[in-house]
């Protein structure tokens, strides 16, 4: 019958010897077979592997002892595939590039195409002959491109490639819902029926940047779609390159950014009014405290008059009613005056910030607190004080904000208060520290609201104004402010300043 | 020039209080203010010693008074003192632009006010009382 060769090379392969003489075109034939650089195996029909060759144990690893004889179902991954296999080739079914996993003996999993036939002799099967090629790259390339297509495809974005000369090549679902061109209507035409009407110069200039094999990134343009309706688009733009890296078109992704445009304006107006509400309600409150003033000075100053001229028709009661009347009046102006310098603090904005010297700000502040500093014979010393940025008249304000208010709430004789300053992350840290009162920790937030106090007026005088005054300034100027204290224990202010 | 009555006689008492005699002459509207200057300049009305303006008059500004007597030959030479109770810094550059001698804020203490007096004295040119 038959009878493979054994090569003089081939000392380790093992073939199944048959048991008659062979005439020698047979064996040039065999022997071609043997070598052939494709895999051909005989299969019988119970799937026993009666013959494989070289390239086929090659590719699947085995020394012809650990294959030939072996069932062909051991090698295949899906059990199902194979069965179906052998019963189709069976029913005399030729399988032609027929895909199928194998393993091989290192535990890989290639992916072959199969073509085979039955042979048949005197209408009996006698063994398949299958040619076995391995299509693993072929397979995971096609895998590869099939996910880039749905990738490109599922894309909300508009996915177009077109060749140098601005023909669109491709199209893909995003594009058709942007601009409501089907890939059919659009595919084949140049790009420039996208253009918007004064963007139209812009087209060649891309095409341009592409030859040269630049890429355009994020940029925000006009496009026309189907409609007329004019979109606002940002694009980036990437030359495709074949395999050479010869520039063969461009690849261009375009998000619709219309709705966004808009809802950007949209904010930007509503900010804008915001502003300019914000502006008129300052202004407002300026004016009115200004305006309020005027009536109080006539009850202040007609009421001390009132008080003086009538002295003795008045008797002690009406003096005092009229004292009562006249603290009131004083105390609402002094309210007012805070209030002005409250809403001061935004308004005057827009002047440039020089560097001052903190120290010297300090000085002009506590020579205005002079009186109050030498009639309670305070202490007050400072660390060196730095150059800061922040206008020089806000500074002094805030200084002396701080100051009074802890020589007002001092505790024993002689009130201490030390001035120093540290340097910080990203500018300075200052500290007024005193040895006062202190304040209970439960009001640390608090006293820095507008028109909070912690005490009665006839305890402590005051509008609950400063620290706001303050906290306002800080803020502004980038920085932070808080206190460190507790009751009885003299109370610690620290602000940050770039 | 004033349109505040209690204003008025505020400023009186000032002057009372530091031995200022005279006749205070009082307008309350600018336009009647202006008049008097032109009545001034025409030679029908005699000339005041000192010149006391409110910013604030109904009817002309007090601004426009003081452009009046810039413009005046015959009261150049007369003192003319603002007295308001703004603190704005526009109006204190525009007084002092128009000729005025002195700008000064209405107090709202009593004593503050009444001390006015002394410095019209010194205005004026009178030894302190």
């Amino acid at each position: 019958m038959y009878q493979p060769g054994r090569t003089a090379t081939d000392t380790q392969l093992e073939t199944k010897a048959p048991s008659a003489p062979v005439p020698d075109v047979t064996a040039e034939l065999w022997d071609f077979l043997e070598k052939a650089g494709v895999a051909f195996h005989w299969v019988a029909e119970d799937g026993t592997i009666l013959w494989a060759n070289t390239a086929e144990l090659q590719m699947m690893g085995y020394q012809a002892s650990e294959y030939v004889g072996r069932n062909i179902r051991d090698f295949y991954v899906d059990r199902q595939a194979i069965e179906d296999i052998l019963i189709r080739l069976s029913n005399d079914e030729n399988l032609n590039d027929h895909e199928a996993r194998v393993r091989c003996k290192d535990g890989s999993t290639r992916w072959v195409a199969i073509s085979s036939s039955v042979y048949r002799k005197d209408g009996k099967f006698v063994h398949t002959r299958c040619v076995t090629v391995d299509i693993t790259d072929r397979k995971s390339a096609s895998d590869l491109r099939q996910r880039l297509g749905a990738i490109v495809e599922s894309s909300d974005d508009a996915i177009i490639a077109k060749d140098l000369d601005g023909i669109i090549l491709s199209w893909n679902r995003g594009a058709e819902r942007i601009f409501g061109y089907t890939a059919e209507e659009v595919i084949g035409q140049h790009v420039s029926i996208l253009a918007a009407p004064d963007r139209i110069d812009e087209i060649p200039d891309i095409l341009g940047r592409l030859r040269r094999g630049e890429r355009v990134d994020h940029y925000k343009t006009k496009r026309k779609a189907k409609d007329g309706r004019i979109l606002t688009i940002s694009l980036t733009v990437s030359p495709l390159f074949d395999a050479q890296g010869g520039i063969i078109g461009a690849s261009k992704v375009a998000r619709d950014i219309t709705l966004t445009e808009s809802q950007e304006h949209a904010l930007e107006a509503v900010n804008e009014s915001l502003k300019m509400a914000n502006a008129d309600l300052e202004q407002f409150v300026y004016s009115a405290s200004h305006d309020l003033q005027e009536p109080l000075r006539m009850v202040a100053t007609y009421s001390e008059l009132l008080m003086r001229t009538f002295r003795d028709q008045l008797g002690p009661d009406g003096a005092d009613y009229l004292d009562y009347v006249l603290q009131g009046a004083l105390r609402m102006e002094q309210l007012l005056k805070n209030l002005r310098a409250y809403t001061l603090v935004s308004t005057v904005q827009r002047e440039p910030v020089d560097y001052v010297d903190s120290g010297m700000v300090l000085d002009r502040a506590l020579a205005n607190l002079r009186p109050t500093i030498v009639e309670s014979s305070a202490l007050i010393t400072r660390g060196p004080l730095p150059k800061v940025k922040l206008q020089d008249f806000r500074l002094e304000q805030l200084f002396q904000n701080l100051i009074s208010n802890a020589l007002r709430y001092k505790r024993g004789p002689r009130p201490e208060i030390k001035v120093f300053a540290e340097p910080e992350r990203n500018g300075w840290r200052f500290a007024v520290q005193d040895n006062g009162i202190g304040i209970d920790p439960r009001y640390k937030e608090q006293i820095f609201d507008l028109f909070k106090r912690l005490h009665s007026v006839a305890e402590y005088p005051g509008t609950g104004m400063g620290l706001a005054i303050c906290k306002r300034i800080i803020e502004r100027a980038g920085g932070r402010i808080w206190v460190e204290s507790a009751p009885g224990r003299g109370s610690t202010f620290y602000f940050t300043l770039p | 020039m004033e349109d505040n009555p209690a204003d008025v006689r505020l400023v009186r008492a000032a002057l009372e209080e530091h031995g200022i005699v005279g006749e205070l002459i009082v307008f309350q509207d600018g336009a009647k203010a202006i008049q008097f200057i032109g009545e001034i300049e025409s030679g029908s009305g005699s000339c005041p010693d000192l010149m006391i303006v409110d910013l604030n008059l109904p009817k002309c500004p007090g601004r426009e008074v003081l452009e009046c007597r810039d413009h005046s030959g015959k009261l150049r030479n007369v003192p003319i003192v603002v007295l308001s109770s703004s603190d704005a810094a526009q109006d204190r550059d525009d007084s002092s632009r128009l000729g005025a001698s002195l700008y000064l804020r209405k107090p709202s203490h009593l004593d503050d006010f009444l001390l006015l007096g002394a410095t019209f004295r010194e205005i004026l040119g009178l030894p302190p009382n």
